[in-house]
Order: C-alpha cells, then sequence, then structure tokens
C-alpha cells in the first residue's frame, strides 16, 4: 500500500521507469510452481492421447449408500494407478438445486484439508426433502427441480459427475479425466537408485517398467514433490504431493465470468488453446503484487473460486471451495462451450454446482451458500477521502476545514500507517497525533467518520501490548518446526502474525478495539465508535517471504500448514476486525471494515477495494471490469481508488476517474477535486445495497446478469447497470474523448439522465452515440424506472437525514414506472426489528391518466427477510417512521407522457403546481429531448401511502 | 426613513418567513408586487410571492429561497442580534447541526440550537481586544522594522554615494591606462600578428582551447555525480530496506559499496543514526575519494581545482612575446624596458607612467635609441587596463545592487510600501513537526529537515507574495500570504511548494505546517510585520461591539 511513501525519495529517477514497474520475477508463473506444472503436463498428455485417454478413476457400485432422506449418497472411488489407496465420493442435494461433490482420501496416510467449506459457508445448507437417487449399472441418477427437468448423473467408469437441465449438459466433472487427487505417501529414497539403475542395465529397466505403467497420467518423474525453490526460498512440503486436478466443463456455454481478482475482462480470456491472450492459467494465491499489470492472469489480493457459465439458454455456477493455492486454465473449444482446468496445491474437492438457470438464480443459490453483504452503515457508501497521508491530527482538521470552507461534501478521513508509532497499530504517534480522540470528536462532529489502518503483522517488541499478549496467549503463527513464533518482515520491522484459524484469537482480537478500559489487557481507549477500520496487507504480504508473503510450510492452528488455508487467511483477519467494530460499544452498530484480501464469505461483513492501483487510463478502464467480476462472486461492496494508488494524474483523468468512481459500490479518493455536484452522488442510496442484502444480487450489474438472452451483451463490461434502478452508465475511461457508444440492449426509452434526451432500444439491440465532453458522463434511466433521490447538497451524506426527495419518473414505452426506496437509521441494527422504511413506488397508465402512487413494500412482503431478518415483525408505525415523519416528496419529474396534462393532484387533494415542457413521448419511436413534467412539493410524505393522479 | 421603520414592522407581521435569512441590504427586495407575484432577483422569472421561502426552489438564481436549503449554493443570513450578522451557505440550513457563525440559532429548526449570540458577541469583543492589544504591541515592532528600512534605506544611499565617486575616480583611471595600452597596441600590431602566426603560439591556443572544454565537461560530470550521489544517498536512507524489491536494494547495495559507507541496515539496526549523520555530511570528501598513486609530475586533483584556472587564465600573449625574448636571448633591450617584468603589478601602472616619461626624456636627450615599446610592455599594460576595468566593474555592480536593494525596500512586491519587511529577509522561522523540522527562511527557501537523520528537502523557493488575482498587490491581504515554489519533486508527484499565511503577532514564529495535498505545504505563522498600527476606524468598530 504505502510503499509510495517509501519509495518517496525516488522522485528524481524519472530516468528509471523499470524501477517502478511490476516485479514480475517476484512471483510465480505456472512452470515454476511445481504443482501446477504437473497439472498441466497432465493436461497436456490428455490432449495428445486425444481419444485413448481415459480417467483412471472408478466408482465402486458395490460401494454406493443412499441416505435415508436420500439427498446424500456416498460410494468408493478407486484409481486404477494405485489400487490400493482408497478414495471416498459423496453428493449431497440442497434444497435449491444446488449439489455439493465431496471428494477425498480416506484411510489415508495423512488428512487433506477440508476446512475451506468451513469458513466459506454462512451456513449449513439445507438438504433436499424431494430427491431420489437411482443406482443404475453404469451410472447413478436423480431427477429433481419444479419441472423435474434437472438431472444429475454420476457414470462409475470412468468417474464423471454431469448435471444437465433438459437433457443438454450444464456442468461436467472430470469429462476430459483430468481429475486427480495426490494421494499421501512416504518419501523413499527410491528414486536415487532408479536414477542410477537406469543408466546402466539389466535390473534397472526392470524398475523402470513399474514406473511407466503410471507415466502415461503422471509423468517419468517425480517433479518437485517433496520440496521446491523459488528464487531464494524453499519450500519444505513436509507431505509431499497433494495436489487436486479437476477438469469442469461447460459443453453448452460459451462464455465464463468470475473466479476474481485478475485484472482482465468480465468475459474471461483464454489461457490455453489457439490465440490464447493469456499463456498462464489463472491464479488465485492472494498475493501483494506491487505496481500490477492492467491486463493480466496473475493472482492479486483477493480469491474466490466462483465462475459463472453463461449462455443464452441457461446460466450455471460453480463454487469450488478450496482454500489453497489454485491454478485454472479456460479454454474455448468452441463459440458454445467452455473447459476449465482447476489446479490446487492441496485440500479435498469440494465443489458446489449451481443449477441456475438464470443469473439471478446463480446470485441467490451462491447467497444461501456463504451469505449476502450485510447493510453496510449509510455513510460507508458516501465519499471517503483518502491520500498516501496525513502528516498530523492538524492536518486531518485543516483538510476537514477546508472542505468546508469549498462547501464539498465528504464523509470519511482516512489514516493510513504512519499515525501509528514505529507501525505499532492502535499505538498512535504522540508527536503528530497527540490527541485523537479530540481529532475524531472534531471530524465526528459533522457527521463524518475515520477510518484507520489495522494491518496485521505485529511488531516484535515486548513494549508493545498487542504482541505481547499474542506470544503470551501463544496465538501467533508458527515457522515450519511447529514451535514458537514465525517472524518476517514488513512495514514495522520484525514481525509476527496473529493466527486468526486459533479460536483463542477470536475473542481476544474483539476486545482489542472495545473504547473502554478492559481488565484482560490493552484496550483501545485512545479511539472513539467513530472510527473504523482498514484491514491492508492482509494476503499476509511479507516484504522477505516468498512471493512476498508467508511460507507456506508455517504452521497454523490444528496443524494445518500456511498452503492449506493461505486464501482463506485475509478474510478471517477482516472478518474478526469487524466483528470487533460491531461489538466494541453498548449498542451493536454496523461495522465497516475495508479489507485488500478476500475469499468466498468475505462479503458478508467488509467492503474490498482493488489495491494499489496506478493512475493510468488503463487502470481505470480495468478497475471497472474488476468490480463488475468481483460482483459476480458475492463480492458487491468493492471500488478502485479513484485516481490511483501511485502516479500523478493529470487532471482530465481524475476528472473521468471521478466520474467512474461515484458509481462504483466503494468510492474513495486518493486526491481531490472540485467535484461539487450532489447531483452525481444523490442517488448513492441505501437501497441498492438493500437488494444486495435480499437477493444477494451485485450492486453493479453487467449486461449479461441484466439481459440473460442477449448474446450481444455477453462480453460488454465497459458499460453496467446499477442494481435494478434502470441506471445505465458508461463511464469514459479514455483520453480526449468527446462522444462514444453505447449499447442499448432492449427494445425500451433510454432517457439521459442530464439532459432527458430520450434514446432508442431494440429487441435486436441498438448502438447509440452519445455525447461526452469531459463534463458529461453517459448516464441513462432505463424508462420504467422510478428513481427517488436526495438533491440537497450536505457536508455528510448522515445530514440528509430530513431532506425531502425528488422522484425521477421514467416512463416506460408503455407508459409504466416502477421503483424501490429503502431506509433506516443507516448505523445500528434496529432494522432487524423492523425499524425500517421500504416503500415501492409505481406509476401505471389507465384511461387518459397516469397514476404515481406509494406503496408499503415491508409490509407486503412479511415473509421477505432483510439483511437475514424475516419481516414479519414489520410494524408500518415503527420507531424509525416516526423520526422521519416529516420527510416529504419536493418534487416529482416525469418523462416521457405523451400529452400536456389537464391536471395534476393529489388523489383526493387539490391541484398540484406544474409545469410541462412538450417534448418527445416514451411511446414514440424517435429519439429527441423527451416531454418533462416537473410536479412542485406535492408534500407528500415518504412514509406514507399517497397517489399523485396526472390527467 | 421614517416610512420605512413605519413599513418595516407591518411587513414582519405579515410574512416574516419571507424574508427569512435575507440579509439587511437585500430586506427591500423582498417585498411582494400589488399583483402578489415576486421577481427573481435576476429577473428571469415571475413567481407567485407565496413561493418565496416554501423549501422549493422555483427561481434560476436560487433567490426564492433566502432562508431554506432548497435551492443549491445560496447564502442564509443569521441576524445574530447582539453579535455581528453572518452569512453561511444554505446547504448548512437545518442539516442538524448548530452553525457556530449562525449563534442566534436561526439556522435550525427552533428549539433545536440556544441562542448564545450574548456569550458569542461577549467573547469576540474580548478577542477582538486581545487582538488589539497584540496589535498594539506588534505595530511598535512593526514601527522598528520600518525605521530599520529607512535606515537601510539611507545606508545604501550613502554606499551608492561612496561607490559613484568611486567610480568616477576610476574611470577617469581606465581611460589614462587604456590611452596607454591602445597607444602601445597600436605601435606593435602588425610585429604581434606575424608572431602569432608561430606554430608553437597556435599549438598552444589549441591546447588551451582544449584544456578548457575538458574542463567545462569536468564541471559538468562532477556536478552529475554530485547529483546522482545526492539522487542515491536519499534512496539509500529512505528505502524501505523491509521492502522485498531487488532492484532497490541491489542499487543501495552498490552505491554503498561503491562510496565506501556501511550497509544502511546495519547502521538503523544499530541505531547509531548520530554516526550516521555524520557519515551523511563526511561522505562526499572521503568517501568518494579513490586514492590513486599520482605520478609526481601529475596534478593532483586538488591542484586541478585550485590552480587550473589560474593557468587558463594565463596571457598567451606575453607568454609569446616572453617566448621570444627568452629565445632571441637579446642583449639589446636595457634593462630598463624589462624592468615591468620584476615589479609588483600594483605598481606598474605608476612604474609605466614614470617610464614612458623618463624614456621619452631619454630619447630626446639621445641617451638611449629609441624604439617602439616591445610587444611585453602592450600586453602588460592590456593586463594593466583589464585590471583596472574589473575594478570599476565591480564597483558598478555593487552599486547597481545596492540601488536595486535600495528599490526592493519600498517596493510593494519586495518588502512592502514602508519596507517593514526589510528587516526580515532571511529570517528563519522553524517548526518541528513530528519527524521533521520545517523551516522557512523568508525570501529565501523553505526545507524540511529530518530531525533524525536523512537528507533535507527543500520545500520551494520565495515566488510572490498572494498571488490571487482577487488581491491588490500593497493590501494587508496580501502580504499575508508568501509562495514558496520549485522544490525538490515529490516521488511520483508535482514539485513540493509551500504556502506561507502569515498574521500579525509579536514574534515571528511558525505556529503550524500540514501538508494540505501531496507534496502542497501550508506553513502558518505570525509576525510584527503585519501588526497595522490602529486607527480611528479600528477603534470606533471595537466600540461599536
Amino acid at each position: 500500500m504505502r510503499s509510495g511513501v517509501i519509495f518517496g525519495v525516488l522522485a528524481a529517477l524519472l530516468a528509471f521507469p523499470d524501477a517502478l514497474a511490476l516485479k514480475a520475477n517476484d512471483f510465480k508463473t505456472c512452470s515454476k510452481s511445481g504443482f501446477c506444472r504437473r497439472g498441466r503436463a497432465l493436461s497436456a498428455r490428455a490432449q495428445e492421447a486425444q481419444a485413448s485417454w481415459k480417467s483412471p478413476y472408478s466408482l465402486d457400485p458395490s460401494s454406493v449408500s443412499i441416505s435415508p432422506d436420500e439427498a446424500t449418497v456416498k460410494a468408493s472411488v478407486k484409481s486404477s494407478l494405485y489400487p490400493d489407496i482408497k478414495f471416498g465420493l459423496e453428493l449431497r442435494i440442497h434444497d435449491d438445486g444446488v449439489v455439493r461433490v465431496i471428494m477425498d482420501e480416506v484411510d489415508g496416510l495423512r488428512k487433506r484439508y477440508d476446512e475451506a467449506a468451513e469458513w466459506a459457508l454462512v451456513a449449513e445448507p439445507k438438504m433436499s426433502k424431494t430427491i431420489s437417487w437411482t443406482a443404475g449399472k453404469k451410472d447413478l441418477r436423480a431427477v429433481y427441480g419444479e419441472k423435474k427437468n434437472i438431472q444429475i448423473v454420476v457414470s462409475y467408469d470412468p468417474l464423471r459427475v454431469t448435471l444437465l437441465r433438459n437433457g443438454k449438459e450444464q456442468i461436467v466433472l472430470n469429462g476430459r479425466g483430468l481429475l486427480h487427487m495426490e494421494h499421501f505417501r512416504s518419501k523413499t529414497v527410491k528414486e536415487t537408485s532408479e536414477e542410477v539403475a537406469s543408466d546402466s542395465s539389466g535390473e534397472g529397466q526392470e524398475v523402470l517398467q513399474v514406473e511407466n505403467v503410471r507415466a502415461w497420467f503422471e509423468g517419468e518423474s517425480e517433479d518437485d514433490w517433496w520440496e521446491e525453490t523459488f528464487s531464494s526460498w524453499t519450500d519444505s512440503k513436509p507431505k509431499g504431493p497433494e495436489s487436486l486436478s479437476l477438469d469442469i466443463s461447460f459443453p453448452n456455454h460459451g462464455n465464463v465470468y468470475g473466479i476474481p481478482q485478475h485484472a482482465t475482462n468480465l468475459s474471461l480470456p483464454s489461457t490455453t488453446g489457439d490465440d490464447a491472450p493469456y499463456s498462464d492459467p489463472y491464479r488465485l494465491y492472494n498475493a501483494d503484487v506491487f505496481e500490477y499489470l492492467a491486463s493480466s492472469s496473475m493472482s492479486l489480493y483477493g480469491s474466490i473460486p466462483v465462475m459463472h457459465a453463461h449462455s443464452a439458454d441457461s446460466t450455471v455456477g460453480v463454487f469450488n471451495a478450496v482454500g489453497s493455492e489454485t491454478w485454472i486454465d479456460i479454454s474455448y473449444p468452441t463459440k458454445k462451450s467452455t473447459h476449465t482446468h482447476w489446479i490446487s496445491e492441496s485440500g479435498i474437492m469440494d465443489v458446489f454446482l449451481l443449477p441456475g438457470p438464470t443469473p439471478e438464480q446463480i446470485f441467490t443459490q451462491y447467497a444461501r451458500l456463504t451469505g449476502t453483504t450485510a447493510l453496510p452503515p449509510h455513510w460507508s457508501l458516501g465519499y471517503h477521502q483518502c491520500r498516501w497521508n496525513y502528516v498530523s491530527s492538524d492536518d486531518v482538521r485543516t483538510v476537514q476545514r477546508r472542505f468546508d470552507e469549498e462547501d464539498m461534501p465528504v464523509d470519511v478521513f482516512w489514516l493510513d500507517i504512519e499515525y501509528a508509532e514505529d507501525h505499532k497499530y492502535f499505538i498512535w504517534d504522540s508527536k503528530t497525533f497527540p490527541d485523537p480522540v479530540k481529532m475524531t470528536d472534531d471530524v465526528a462532529a459533522i457527521g463524518r467518520k475515520m477510518v484507520v489502518i489495522v494491518d496485521p503483522h505485529l511488531k516484535r517488541t515486548d513494549s508493545y501490548p498487542i504482541y505481547k499478549e499474542a506470544s503470551d496467549m501463544d496465538i501467533l503463527v508458527k515457522p515450519k518446526s511447529g514451535e514458537g513464533e514465525y517472524e518476517g518482515w514488513c512495514w514495522s520491522g520484525s514481525s509476527s502474525w496473529i493466527d486468526h484459524f486459533n479460536p483463542a484469537s477470536w475473542d481476544w482480537w474483539i476486545s482489542k478495539f472495545k473504547t473502554n478500559k478492559i481488565d484482560t489487557g490493552f484496550s483501545w481507549t485512545q479511539s472513539t465508535e467513530d472510527i473504523h477500520i482498514w484491514n491492508d496487507m492482509n494476503e499476509p504480504s511479507i516484504f522477505n517471504g516468498p512471493e512476498i508473503t508467508m511460507p507456506k510450510d508455517s504452521i497454523h492452528y490444528g496443524g494445518w500448514e500456511h498452503r492449506d488455508v493461505h486464501n482463506i487467511n485475509g478474510m478471517l483477519f477482516h472478518d474478526n476486525t469487524a466483528q470487533a467494530i460491531r461489538f466494541r460499544g453498548d449498542v451493536p452498530k454496523r461495522p465497516f471494515v475495508l479489507t485488500r484480501s478476500f475469499y468466498a464469505g468475505s462479503q458478508r461483513i467488509s467492503a474490498m477495494w482493488t489495491g494499489d492501483n496506478l493512475g493510468t487510463w488503463e487502470h481505470m478502464a480495468v478497475g471497472i471490469k474488476m468490480v463488475l467480476a468481483n460482483g459476480i462472486a458475492g463480492m458487491t461492496f468493492a471500488g478502485a481508488d479513484v485516481g490511483g494508488f501511485f502516479g500523478n494524474p493529470e487532471p482530465e483523468m481524475l476528472i473521468r476517474w471521478y466520474q467512474v468512481g461515484i458509481f462504483s459500490p466503494f468510492f474513495r479518493a486518493h486526491a481531490h477535486i472540485d467535484t461539487n455536484d450532489a447531483n452525481l452522488s444523490c442517488w448513492r442510496s441505501p437501497t441498492k445495497a438493500l437488494e444486495n442484502s435480499v437477493t444477494g444480487l451485485p450492486i453493479v450489474r453487467p449486461h449479461y446478469v441484466m439481459f440473460p438472452k442477449d448474446p450481444v451483451g455477453f462480453a460488454i463490461d465497459d458499460q453496467f447497470f446499477i442494481g435494478s434502478s434502470g441506471i445505465l452508465v458508461k463511464p469514459i475511461t479514455e483520453k480526449e474523448i468527446t462522444e462514444t457508444t453505447v449499447y442499448l440492449p432492449d427494445d425500451q426509452v433510454y432517457y439521459d439522465y442530464f439532459t432527458h434526451y430520450a434514446y432508442r432500444g431494440s429487441s435486436q439491440g441498438n448502438y447509440v452515440t452519445v455525447r461526452a465532453e469531459l463534463h458529461q458522463i453517459p448516464v441513462f434511466i432505463r424508462g420504467g424506472s422510478i428513481l427517488p433521490t436526495r438533491e440537497r447538497p450536505r457536508r455528510s451524506s448522515p445530514l440528509m437525514k430530513h431532506d425531502p426527495f425528488t422522484l425521477r419518473v421514467a416512463l416506460s414505452k408503455s407508459g409504466t414506472a416502477r421503483g424501490e426506496l429503502y431506509l433506516d437509521d443507516g448505523v445500528t441494527y434496529s432494522h432487524q426489528q423492523g425499524e425500517l422504511v421500504w416503500r415501492e413506488f409505481v406509476a401505471e397508465p389507465s384511461a387518459k391518466t397516469t397514476r404515481i402512487s406509494s406503496k408499503d413494500l415491508a409490509s407486503a412482503n412479511p415473509s421477505q427477510t432483510v439483511d437475514g431478518v424475516m419481516l414479519e415483525t414489520y410494524n408500518p408505525k415503527n420507531a424509525f417512521v416516526k423520526e422521519i415523519e416529516e420527510v416529504r416528496v419536493e418534487k416529482v419529474v416525469v418523462l416521457g407522457l405523451s400529452n400536456k396534462p389537464k391536471s395534476v393532484k393529489v388523489e383526493n387533494g387539490a391541484e398540484l403546481y406544474w409545469e410541462y415542457i412538450p417534448g418527445v413521448p416514451a411511446s414514440d419511436k424517435k429519439e429527441g429531448t423527451s416531454s418533462v413534467l416537473h410536479i412542485k412539493d406535492p408534500k407528500v410524505i415518504v412514509t406514507e401511502d399517497w397517489a399523485i393522479v396526472i390527467s | 426613513m421614517f416610512w420605512l421603520l413605519l413599513f418595516l414592522p407591518l411587513q414582519a407581521l405579515g410574512a416574516v418567513d419571507k424574508a427569512f435569512g435575507v440579509s439587511s441590504d437585500l430586506l427591500s427586495k423582498y417585498v411582494p408586487s400589488k399583483s402578489n407575484t415576486w421577481n427573481c432577483l435576476d429577473g428571469s422569472k415571475q413567481i407567485p410571492w407565496d413561493f418565496v421561502n416554501d423549501d422549493f426552489c422555483d427561481c434560476p438564481d436560487g433567490s426564492d429561497e433566502p432562508g431554506t436549503g432548497a435551492c443549491r449554493n445560496q447564502s442564509f443570513y443569521c441576524q445574530n442580534v447582539g453579535h455581528i450578522g453572518s452569512f453561511i451557505p444554505n446547504s448548512r440550513v437545518k442539516d442538524g447541526l448548530c452553525e457556530p457563525n449562525c449563534c442566534d440559532g436561526s439556522d435550525e429548526r427552533p428549539g433545536v440550537c440556544r441562542n448564545t449570540c450574548e456569550e458569542v458577541g461577549l467573547a469576540y469583543k474580548k478577542q477582538i481586544e486581545a487582538e488589539m492589544k497584540l496589535r498594539k504591541t506588534g505595530s511598535k515592532i512593526r514601527a522598528k522594522y520600518i525605521a530599520f528600512a529607512h535606515k537601510e534605506k539611507k545606508r545604501l544611499e550613502d554606499i551608492i554615494q561612496t561607490f559613484a565617486a568611486e567610480i568616477a575616480v576610476r574611470t577617469k583611471e581606465v581611460a589614462r591606462i587604456r590611452d596607454i595600452a591602445e597607444r602601445a597596441e597600436s605601435l606593435s600590431a602588425s610585429a604581434l600578428e606575424l608572431k602569432q602566426q608561430s606554430p608553437l603560439y597556435t599549438s598552444l591556443i589549441t591546447h588551451s582551447n582544449a584544456l578548457k572544454s575538458l574542463q567545462r565537461e569536468h564541471k559538468k560530470h562532477l556536478q552529475r555525480e554530485k547529483e546522482l550521489s545526492d539522487v542515491l544517498d536519499s534512496l539509500r536512507t529512505g528505502y524501505n530496506p523491509n521492502y522485498q524489491d531487488m532492484a532497490v536494494l541491489e542499487a543501495v547495495r552498490g552505491w554503498e559499496e561503491l562510496a565506501g559507507l556501511p550497509h544502511i541496515n546495519d547502521v538503523r539496526k544499530d541505531s547509531v543514526s548520530d554516526e550516521e549523520a555524520g557519515l551523511d555530511e563526511d561522505w562526499d570528501s572521503d568517501g568518494l575519494e579513490i586514492t590513486e598513486d599520482v605520478e609526481d609530475e601529475m596534478w593532483t586533483a586538488e591542484d586541478l581545482e585550485n590552480d587550473l584556472d589560474d593557468l587558463l587564465n594565463q596571457d598567451y600573449i606575453s607568454l609569446l612575446l616572453e617566448h621570444d625574448e627568452y629565445v632571441q636571448a637579446s642583449s639589446e633591450s636595457s634593462i630598463l624596458f624589462d624592468v615591468a617584468s620584476y615589479l609588483p603589478d600594483s605598481v606598474i601602472p605608476k612604474y609605466e607612467e614614470f617610464k614612458e616619461t623618463l624614456v621619452s626624456w631619454l630619447v630626446s636627450l639621445g641617451v638611449i635609441k629609441g624604439e617602439a615599446p616591445s610587444s611585453a610592455d602592450t600586453s602588460r599594460s592590456r593586463q594593466a587596463l583589464t585590471n583596472a576595468e574589473n575594478e570599476l566593474n565591480k564597483v558598478v555592480k555593487e552599486k547597481e545592487d545596492a540601488e536595486n536593494e535600495l528599490k526592493e525596500i519600498f517596493n510593494i512586491h519586495g518588502y512592502g510600501m514602508e519596507g517593514e519587511w526589510k528587516k526580515l529577509d532571511g529570517t528563519c522561522l522553524r517548526t518541528d513537526v513530528g519527524d521533521y523540522t520545517y523551516e522557512v527562511c523568508l525570501f529565501g527557501e523553505a526545507k524540511q529537515i529530518p530531525i533524525k537523520s536523512g537528507s533535507s528537502f527543500t520545500l520551494g523557493k520565495f515566488a510572490s507574495w498572494n498571488p490571487s488575482p482577487d488581491v491588490k498587490p500593497g493590501d494587508e491581504e496580501y502580504y499575508k500570504k508568501q509562495v514558496y515554489n520549485r522544490g525538490h519533486r515529490c516521488w511520483n508527484g508535482p514539485e513540493r511548494n509551500v504556502v506561507l499565511l502569515l498574521s500579525c503577532g509579536t514574534e515571528n514564529v511558525l505556529t503550524s505546517v500540514v501538508e494540505l495535498e501531496k507534496c502542497e505545504y501550508q506553513f502558518t505563522g505570525t509576525t510584527p510585520a503585519l501588526c497595522l498600527p490602529l486607527d480611528d476606524a479600528d477603534i470606533k468598530s471595537k466600540d461599536e461591539l
């Protein structure tokens, strides 16, 4: 993160751009990673053998056992290569049709890591009660689904698992015979004698012949089985080879998405096959990649092994619950099919097949597994001002004063590592921050918050209470010996890392954030509940470690090696921090924790950003794709740093980047410009966050999610929709642009947000050219949407609490429109007791009138859940409703009416004051500025039912 | 007036809310027309009078909502009865927070904010009194600064006069010597031309030119080396040794080896930061020195630095002539003509004068044979001329400098109309923030100096007083801000710069340093130079409080 500070002295070295660029050699390519090399070699042998290739794995039909509830089936699996080694296969069908496929070695020499899903899953999935398996001669089958059109088939020999819909193959496991679970074995010295022997004659050849039985599959040599060296580091690999290779095919889907985090297109480019844009597989291995490339399959800070496969017919998904380093090759044998090959270093096979068949259902199915995003505090959806460093508390106050002098809104100020004395997080540098509580109070006085960094590396000095306590409690990660404390280097110099896999660390860590004194040791009395947390460097980033992270043979709780849990590690840290923030005060409050590293499940409680990006146009553009891809994998509260972390963006780039940032779920800038335009940020409402919490659908949605049947949109990732609000955005990410082309996917009218110009889509899709000068962002409201906004500028978003709303009613071609509004106190969990407002606005045409009405959505949906809590307890007269009872709608803007109204009234009320500007009606086929009806202050109350009638 | 007084309360009765948030000078505009309408202040629209302050924005210019937050970018006027009325941005009206500038609480719903105008007014009065006291004390010091400027003016004027007199004398002197030199040269010009064609001479000139060029290149390289070593030293002390960046590490290691420095990690670990600091100062004299065996006749680096200029400044023509004489070993020329060679330079002009007179006597008396003065004499006399001219130029320059300085003293863009800043020229103000000392030497340079160790950064050099086009040069506001720019470039960023904000105080001190944006520093400080004497208006306005 703050490498910038450190390298500040290089100012004059602009002549050495290489000094600033990515250090590609710091990170492994597949060819430098033993198990990836073995996996790819296996795939290459299969490719060569073509039809003669047959997976050595088979299911023993006699071993099949079906559970009493029939949802679960178990069987033994064998590999013909190692007849003595036993494997167990288990399939479970969940009540929503998700199929979980588990395979593990049985009675092996050791135990494979099997806890990844436990960390990822939000709860134990419910098993289906309606499934019945049928064991046949060649396979094992189950048919289910409302229309009985989903079929799961387990073929015995070779072992293969196929999910079908309407008889069409959706997902196939081991269809290409690349399944290989390397079993545990003892290290023998055999191979040295072999090598000697093979050079001589006679008996040596005999030994070789024995070996060759498996060579067709495993290869000739024991490639990096017992030790692996990279650069100056050696991984001791005491457990030997234990990798898992698995091919997952989508024979009828030509686009795959997800598996973040990579700086690449949303629709994933291939890594093998002809003209593959990338030569290396997509890698999932959380890493602190200094100045990453804007297009690469390299791994980045976080990993979510979730993939969507999409076609116009259906969408399916795969969640591969693995915590170890994983490489994924993708190829497209035809335009309509996809092959993927997943190679993981360790762990059991634990794959969830998500049957879809729509993108929305995939999101819901995945959210049922790993959870939705808890409603974040509302202020965290606002504008975050960050900078490489605020040098002192005076500095913070001065910046705040300047924002106020310019009357520019800002919600959060951020403090990077320099606040902490010697980078001992929690401990303020008293020279520069002598009065942290007072400083925070000064910021909070304007409704603002502070976000302060707490990194996971603990300075190894007994005078640092956090380290001392953790050391005394023996909850630090251990070195490969399994004894003592692992020591590495980070910002704080010689450091150790808390082992958050150790349950003893949880309550302890949570107690460190208490703002009052505690009996059991240090607590952060020098903080207030207005301080929230930024967890950086939690991959973990270790300067002197292999690939800037922890050695894989380091030991975690339960004796697991770091290799088993690496990708999960960062999540446990931010998750525990979020718990700490939630419970530090008397009343639990919604935490805001920003994390750099993440895993499946991270979305439940934290926001992420795309790390230390560069201030370039390429990074601006790929940032959008990355945020979209994270959303696909559930991590919806995401954003890229506006302006880039590195570099000094030119003004034009900065303006464009703000225009991008405003539409990101998480909006943080490192520099700032004068964007005193509440028009742009007023729509940043909690309604979209609610949608995710209810449905698991991402806040920013790519075309294929919104229009799954339109193939033109499958690869579009430079324009996107905001929730279901009907807002379509095409940010400009290139220099000196004055106009751009926008794809309108359906036969509907799209209104320019600012000019009300009506553009027309068509059922075949339509490209329109729109103006995009520097001050213009192409933003559209799709006909049929009602958008509630608060348009009065305030210094911070909490100060808008009592401000009135404006409703933008963008009529569809048929004269209808619909929108939602969700509000709660934005800070506590009182919404889980039903203290909330959830309204629906509807515009409906009838004979010569258009009626715009507001109704209570919460009352209408008692079975719906908000933030995991059923709305049964909802009371339309709840305390929060009372608190905002005077909040009204101050203005209604109706776009696309066909004729000038004769009258506009609140139903059963007096005539309202209104103004009509004639223009193109929604129902027309013409382009042009739409008709606009401005209704002045209908004085209707947001929390009440009402209707406005336009005749 | 009477009419207004009568009218206003009536207005107030009927529509007090319509004029809510309007400042007194605009109050008269917030009245309805006879038809009970109202025109937006920019005249763009007519609206019903009811629409004024109805919490909905009707006018394009926002003027219909002076008392609500309905229109953007408006100002709201708080009456603050008992204190001073003030404007706040209307984005703060009814935002739930009591504005400090609205002590009457009118920015929020009734009952939200207490009316604190009485206490605020009292505190303000006290503050004003304190400020006035400060100004009074400060202005006495300021008066001293002004006196100093006048003294400086006097001193400079005197110097200028002295210089003028000296210039007159020296100008005469130069004219006289030039006369001698020209005469000598005209006599020998053709002879000299011939001699200059000597291969030895032409070769010598070529050597000289080559040597000069070499020296120039050498200096360039020295400069480059200095810059590079600065850069590398900054890298060495500033980089994070923990970060696994091999290129940086190798650069640092390589540099340490080359410069003979200990590894920075060792230095840091042992925390011998004092030694380190010492090393930092010493290294470029010791560290870089590569001891070589120097042949006896070869010049040492020190010789090169000290003596090369002298060598190159030699008068090759006199050398040529001396050489001629040496070769010819002429015995004819009497000692008389060569005496100059043995005389110290300072005596030569007098001697030349004397000799000329003497020779002309002797020639006229037939004692010696008259001949054209030798070329050696020509170049000697030219040397004398050059010396005299240099002396003259020096004095002229000094006079110019003094004149310029004099001009700056009472220049509004320089030391101020009254010269009150002259005294502070070069005064350095310092303050410690965190691990750094920040320093600004007024009219000079601003710096960031690490307290422990490491290299200093120039944050900027004095560029101007307040450059804002809204501020009139010479106004009080103008002198409240100084700009220092073109400091060291930030890593991956712009050049550092400093804005120094000054206010009246009895001492010259820095009170705070903040970094408002990446590499943009704001220093604040006080100085008596800004303590204007109290005038009647000030005293009156205080009494009115």
